[in-house]
């Protein structure tokens, strides 16, 4: 019999999971539920009786937070909570801060247990709430954010000088000294134009003699690159290294110019490592200054991956350092030898092109030359692949144990050539064809012709997109080993005398795999999983759920290996990719455990929507 | 409850000097004594088809015990009193229909189990002194022995918080669902007796920690809000 309590009942038919409940199970939940009224004076006598309870929110307003005090969750009328020290049976470390006083309703183990195992819904909710609330627990939010992760908005303070396109070189220049920058937006009806800086007027003006009459148009940049607003101001310093430039344009959501932000602003914000170790990377006259320079980032990324909340970035940054030291190797070798015969682009693969950069990753690049390259002048390329890679080396980034290096002829082709070799990887997809292809699909310019590259992506794309290639990439991701075993135990492997999981080869890798997949479905040529995730959004081959907990898992891994690297010290014999589960908190234990669930979900996804039809 | 005519019924609960029942025993005195989370409550509203006691009868009863901070939901009450006469005016209020009403159960019969949940504990009702004459009425005329602790009085307990802030309380300050929006706590459905001995229990908690707040309070002191 249950009583009539209408207003519960009201309440309860309306929050997931009760609203799913047959009427017999609802019922029962009324007939076995308590209320408890919650305020800052009761709060820890009411969780340190210890019983683990599934609490419902009938009112006030609470903060979830771990035994640290860190915020996991704001909870809220009709918010769900309590669940995961009954699903794991461990005691309860979560604690709540009364934001406003209210009425919890709550329920015992043993009502919990039947509801559960009389009611499908009800049981699948607190699975799939408890792998979302593991995958986000280990994010901080209390941490006060390093300056890098700041918006562009907050720190441009000076108002926008622009000069329209119509403006003569000299103006530009007299408005460049009577406003003390270096320089100038060109604005036309609030559209960007172009970019014209101090430097263009010396090397483009006055180094070639030109009339300073001449409108402004003819020597600035056009279509700069520019960052938004919202954008971190770590954007704005990775994007100013990639290009190579100290100035970029800041626009607002509508695309319209709202200021310039410099190397000079970010240094200004703080003596900031990152900015000073590339500024001196950028300024190294030699091989040996570079090289000397280079060893300096491990320590610098030790530090800064102390100070950021989001530890990922530590990968974006040393993608983004190595993207430098390339550039520079590459302009002190043009720089002895001469500019390059023939157009030609450097690409990184791998984990330098997909920005998710460790510090024990290898270097994966490569070199294509355009068409009409003559053999005489490949030797040319070949000395350039030798001094780059061997440089890299040098500087810390080691070389290729399996020699995808543009030192390497095989790594180092003309357009034509690479389609070719793409074409026989597709073809006859042996599993050294489909590893070497997943290394090339994943690829960045990093210096050289834009427009080289570009076509030559978009090229190999359109050939990957072949359902027997596709299909055979599927079946080889189907093939790879989650360590996830019989009732969700964690697998492990015995390596060095301990017992490890590889959470990069069985973790990282994967979902790389799986997303890669996806994206030749798809057609898409940006290489980071994350900005893949983002973009898959807008097709259908993922559910928005789906992609959200592939994105979760592959941010707690990666975080979980660079945290893992970064505690090793120089002489530790451990490995740097694999992580003794025992070793972990009950906590992260049960996160990774939540990441192998999704990526087993995701693979079996594959295999579903790629292994048919063939 | 006809919380909207009360203030007509002023005079009733006013021959109330103390508010302790039955203190008899050391175990209640011990109660008493004790801290006021320790003490056994249980929140009650009653239907009645009018507000006197001598002539109008209980239509319906809810309860639902306490133990703070705790309301023990799922050991609530409510029982509707077996009549076969005519509902009055009051049915516009408290919407039991007389078929509700002719298919309740016998008086005897629900007064039994509430007596043995209200032995010793201290009753809570929101102008608990209106209830608690219908209550006693009923009782002796069943020849059914109750003796609750004390009566803890909602209303009374928010008169007292207000009266302490502002000289002057407007109407219908005091009803139930006014008292509740001061506390933050969600409008319920109103006028059905175990609806309202819920919504009456959620808001003694939030009250109870609002006057005590982390001082150590005995139940005594507690009551002393109440009279």
């Amino acid at each position: 019999m249950a009583l009539d309590l209408q207003d519960m009942a009201d309440f309860l038919k309306q929050t997931p999971p009760f609203d799913a409940l047959d009427n017999a199970r609802f019922d029962y939940a009324l007939d076995h539920a308590e209320a408890v009224y919650v305020n800052q004076h009761n709060r820890e006598e009411i969780l340190r009786e210890g019983h683990p309870t599934l609490y419902v929110v009938r009112s006030g307003t609470y903060d979830l937070t771990d035994k640290h005090g860190k915020f996991i969750e704001r909870l809220e009328t009709g918010d769900v909570f309590g669940f995961p020290a009954l699903l794991s049976g461990r005691t309860i470390t979560n604690q709540i801060e009364v934001l406003a006083d209210g009425i919890l309703f709550c329920w015992d183990a043993a009502t919990f247990a039947y509801l559960r195992r009389y009611s499908e819904p009800f049981e699948r909710y607190f699975m799939q709430a408890q792998e979302r609330r593991l995958l986000v627990e280990h994010r901080g939010e209390d941490s006060t954010p390093d300056w890098t992760e700041r918006d562009i908005g907050s720190v441009i303070s000076r108002p926008l000088i622009s000069i329209g396109s119509d403006t003569s070189i000299q103006q530009a220049a007299i408005s460049m000294s009577e406003n003390k920058v270096s320089s100038l937006l060109v604005v036309d009806e609030g559209h960007l134009r172009g970019i014209i800086t101090d430097r263009d007027i010396r090397n483009r003006v006055v180094a070639k003699g030109m009339d300073y009459g001449v409108a402004v148009t003819a020597v600035m940049t056009q279509m700069p690159e520019a960052v938004y607003t919202r954008q971190s101001l770590f954007d704005a310093l990775t994007m100013m290294n990639q290009a190579n430039i100290h100035h970029l344009p800041v626009l607002d959501d509508e695309e319209r110019p709202v200021g310039m932000i410099t190397t000079t602003d970010l240094m200004k914000q703080q003596r900031s490592e990152p900015v000073f170790l590339m500024n001196a990377l950028f300024k190294a006259q030699s091989r040996e200054a570079l090289v000397e320079e280079a060893q300096n980032i491990p320590h610098y990324l030790r530090t800064f991956a102390t100070r950021v909340k989001d530890i990922g970035m530590v990968g974006r940054l040393l993608a983004s350092l190595t993207d430098g030291m390339t550039r520079k190797l590459i302009r002190l070798y043009e720089h002895e030898h001469g500019a390059a015969p023939v157009a030609y682009a450097w690409m990184a693969f791998g984990s330098q092109a997909r920005e998710d950069q460790t510090l024990s990753s290898d270097q994966d690049n490569g070199l294509l030359l355009a068409d009409g390259v003559k053999e005489g002048q490949r030797e040319y390329f070949h000395k350039l692949a030798e001094f780059v890679c061997t440089g890299l080396a040098d500087c810390g980034i080691r070389l290729c144990p399996g020699d995808v290096m543009a030192m390497n002829p095989k790594w180092n082709k003309t357009s034509l050539e690479w389609q070719q070799q793409i074409k026989k990887w597709v073809q006859s997809p042996t599993p050294d064809a489909i590893m070497h292809s997943m290394i090339f699909f994943d690829s960045r310019m990093i210096a050289g012709n834009q427009q080289l590259y570009r076509r030559h992506r978009e090229a190999i794309g359109k050939i990957a997109q072949r359902d027997i290639f596709l299909g055979n990439i599927g079946r080889h991701i189907g093939e790879l080993n989650v360590p996830l075993g019989l009732f969700n135990r964690l697998r492990t492997k015995s390596e060095k005398g301990g017992d490890y999981i590889d959470i990069k080869t069985q973790g990282v890798a994967v979902i790389n795999d799986i997303v890669r997949l996806y994206s030749l479905i798809e057609g898409l040529t940006m290489p980071a999983t994350p900005a893949r995730l983002q973009a898959l959004q807008s097709h259908k081959l993922l559910t928005a759920k789906d992609n959200q907990n592939l994105l979760e898992a592959w941010q707690f891994l990666t975080q979980l290996r660079l945290s893992h690297q970064l505690r090793l010290q120089g002489d530790s014999t451990e490995p740097v990719n694999s992580i003794d589960p025992e070793t972990l908190s009950t906590l992260q234990r049960r996160q990774l455990k939540a990441a192998f669930s999704v990526i087993k979900d995701a693979q079996q996804g594959v295999g579903f929507k790629v292994g048919r039809g063939l | 409850m006809l919380i909207s005519l009360l203030d007509k019924l002023g005079q009733l609960g006013q021959g109330m000097q103390s508010n302790i029942i039955n203190s008899d025993g050391r175990e209640r005195q011990a109660s008493l004594q004790g801290a006021w989370q320790q003490a056994r409550y249980v929140a009650l509203d009653l239907e009645t088809d009018g507000l006197d006691p001598e002539q109008h009868r209980i239509l319906a009863i809810g309860w639902v015990p306490l133990k703070v901070p705790r309301i023990a939901l799922n050991a609530a009450d409510y029982g509707v009193i077996q009549s076969d006469q005519p509902l009055s005016q009051s049915a516009v209020i408290h919407q039991l229909s007389e078929h509700d009403i002719q298919g309740g159960e016998a008086l005897a019969k629900v007064l039994k189990r509430l007596a043995k949940s209200l032995d010793g504990a201290v009753l809570v009702a929101h102008h608990a002194g209106f209830d608690w004459q219908f209550l006693q009425r009923a009782f002796s005329q069943q020849g059914i022995a109750c003796k609750p602790l004390a009566l803890m009085d909602t209303l009374k307990l928010e008169q007292t918080r207000l009266q302490r802030q502002k000289d002057w309380l407007e109407k219908g300050e005091l009803t139930l669902a006014a008292c509740r929006q001061r506390y933050g706590l969600p409008p319920v459905r109103q006028h059905h007796a175990l609806s309202d001995a819920v919504a009456c229990a959620e808001l003694f908690l939030a009250q109870a920690y609002k006057i005590v707040g982390s001082q150590k309070t005995s139940l005594k002191g507690l009551l002393r809000y109440s009279r």
